[in-house]
């Protein structure tokens, strides 16, 4: 069964939203129609009768020969989630964070502060929204278009090739994908300046990020994004909080609470010297650099510690809820 | 190999309007895709799953067949596909034009 189901949801991914369902349908009765007069639901009937029907992409091009599109419908829907989970998280606490801090200058201006906000989140969501796209152009590209070389040689395909089934997914492919692509974007951030003043041999630009700290805590800083970036595809794989994956989910989220609780109350993040660099004039506007910049570390680390808690809590709810549900699942499956 | 591709292009396109023809001539009743196929292989036309499925819905969306999701003697629900009045009209005239077609061919042929 779960064979054909994953079988169906292949050729589903391919097709176009709008009759998508109604092919799936008529699909599942036509194989079921087809396994009636071979004698059964064995699994040996059932491959053969796949491998039989062939590739499940030109199938779906025969419904819908393919066209060509920059993100075409096997990823569109994918593509849209990633960008609203990524835009929904990152542009309120952006806007958030840039409020706070304009609104700590002298003279106290809401209307700059909002100003400020609206701004730069508009920046940052065109930003955002430009790699995405590019990201999904690319994986567009990735995917083989089925051309009349696949249509003659059907018997080619295995039923090997399926994808491990995607329609029970606890984790959206959308969400893992929004995961990994925040992933990526921290580690830029953090390791592009970086690597340019390296590049450049020297401090003519004065970082952001306070040199003392390259030594031991950018390198473990390094050190966990990666390993969180590799959980996330993990994640995206299995999509599903098993056990392990639950497991170094928790362990991950309280080692990042530790390093960021540790370095924001040992630690001078911002580097003094940049905050020399600032504009007289603005400097004098702030009541107090110091405090000002104390300040703005410390709301940053809040709000992700605040996001990695309820990661871990929603993944250890999750986790839970597949361990009570796990033959509910299965009973369901057998009955259609 | 060359030639068996091309030899193996040139069938698929003789083929693809044959089939609707085909198709067209065997709907006057209702039937639901695999038994359609059935039907036409007793008769010497053989048809793929494959691409029996995608034509039928093709041909409906052309407005030339009507369908229907129905169960029948209390089996799984099928879809169930009749030629439409529009369709009569259309095979009315493929059957014309293919019987002068046949005959110039065999005679070309011969």
């Amino acid at each position: 069964m779960n064979l054909i189901d994953r079988y169906i949801a292949e050729v589903g991914r391919h097709l176009p939203e709008k009759n998508r369902t109604d092919i799936e349908a008529e699909i599942r009765s036509m194989v079921e129609d087809m396994l009636e007069e071979r004698g059964g639901h064995d699994e040996k009937v059932i491959v053969e009768t796949l491998e039989e029907l062939g590739d499940p992409k030109s199938l779906a091009a025969k419904y819908a020969p393919p066209k060509r599109y920059l993100i075409g419908p096997g990823w569109y829907e994918v593509y849209l989630q990633t960008l609203q989970r990524v835009l929904y998280i990152v542009l309120p606490i952006f806007a958030a964070v840039t409020f706070i801090l304009t609104l700590a200058k002298e003279p106290l201006d809401f209307v700059d502060a909002l100003g400020n906000a609206f701004g730069g989140a508009f920046e940052v969501g065109l930003q955002i929204f430009f790699w995405i796209t590019v990201v999904f152009i690319l994986l567009e590209r990735s995917d083989e278009v089925p051309g009349e070389a696949i249509e003659r040689h059907p018997q080619k395909w295995t039923v090997a090739q399926l994808p491990e089934f995607a329609g029970k997914r606890q984790i959206s492919v959308g969400e893992a994908m929004t995961d990994i692509i925040m992933d990526l974007f921290v580690l830029l951030w953090v390791v592009m300046p970086v690597v340019q003043s390296w590049l450049q041999g020297d401090l003519d630009n004065v970082l952001f990020i306070n040199p003392e700290l390259w030594n031991v805590w950018l390198p473990v800083f390094l050190v966990l994004m990666v390993l969180n970036l590799i959980h996330d595809v993990f994640k995206l794989k299995i999509g599903k909080w098993t056990p392990a994956l639950t497991a170094t989910n928790v362990i991950l989220c309280l080692g990042s609470i530790i390093y960021i609780v540790a370095l924001v109350t040992t630690q001078q993040v911002i580097n003094p010297e940049f905050l020399r660099t600032l504009d007289p004039e603005q400097i004098a506007r702030l009541r107090d650099v110091s405090t000002w910049s104390v300040w703005s570390v410390n709301i940053t680390a809040a709000i992700i510690v605040g996001i990695l808690i309820w990661d871990m809590v929603n993944s250890i709810r999750m986790a839970r809820k597949l361990n009570e549900q796990p033959e509910l699942v299965v009973a369901n499956k057998n009955v259609s | 190999m060359e030639n068996d591709e091309i030899l193996q292009n040139m069938l698929l396109e003789l083929r693809r309007g044959v089939l609707s023809l085909a198709v067209l001539s065997q709907l006057s009743e209702e039937q639901y895709g695999y038994s359609l196929l059935k039907a036409l292989s007793e008769q010497g036309m053989e048809i793929d799953q494959s691409t029996l499925y995608p034509l039928l819905r093709r041909l409906e969306s052309q407005g030339l067949l009507q369908s229907d999701w129905r169960i029948v003697d209390e089996a799984r629900p099928r879809r169930y596909y009749v030629i439409s009045p529009q369709g009569k009209a259309v095979l009315a005239k493929l059957k014309k034009e293919w019987s002068t077609m046949a005959e110039t061919m065999s005679e070309m042929l011969s």
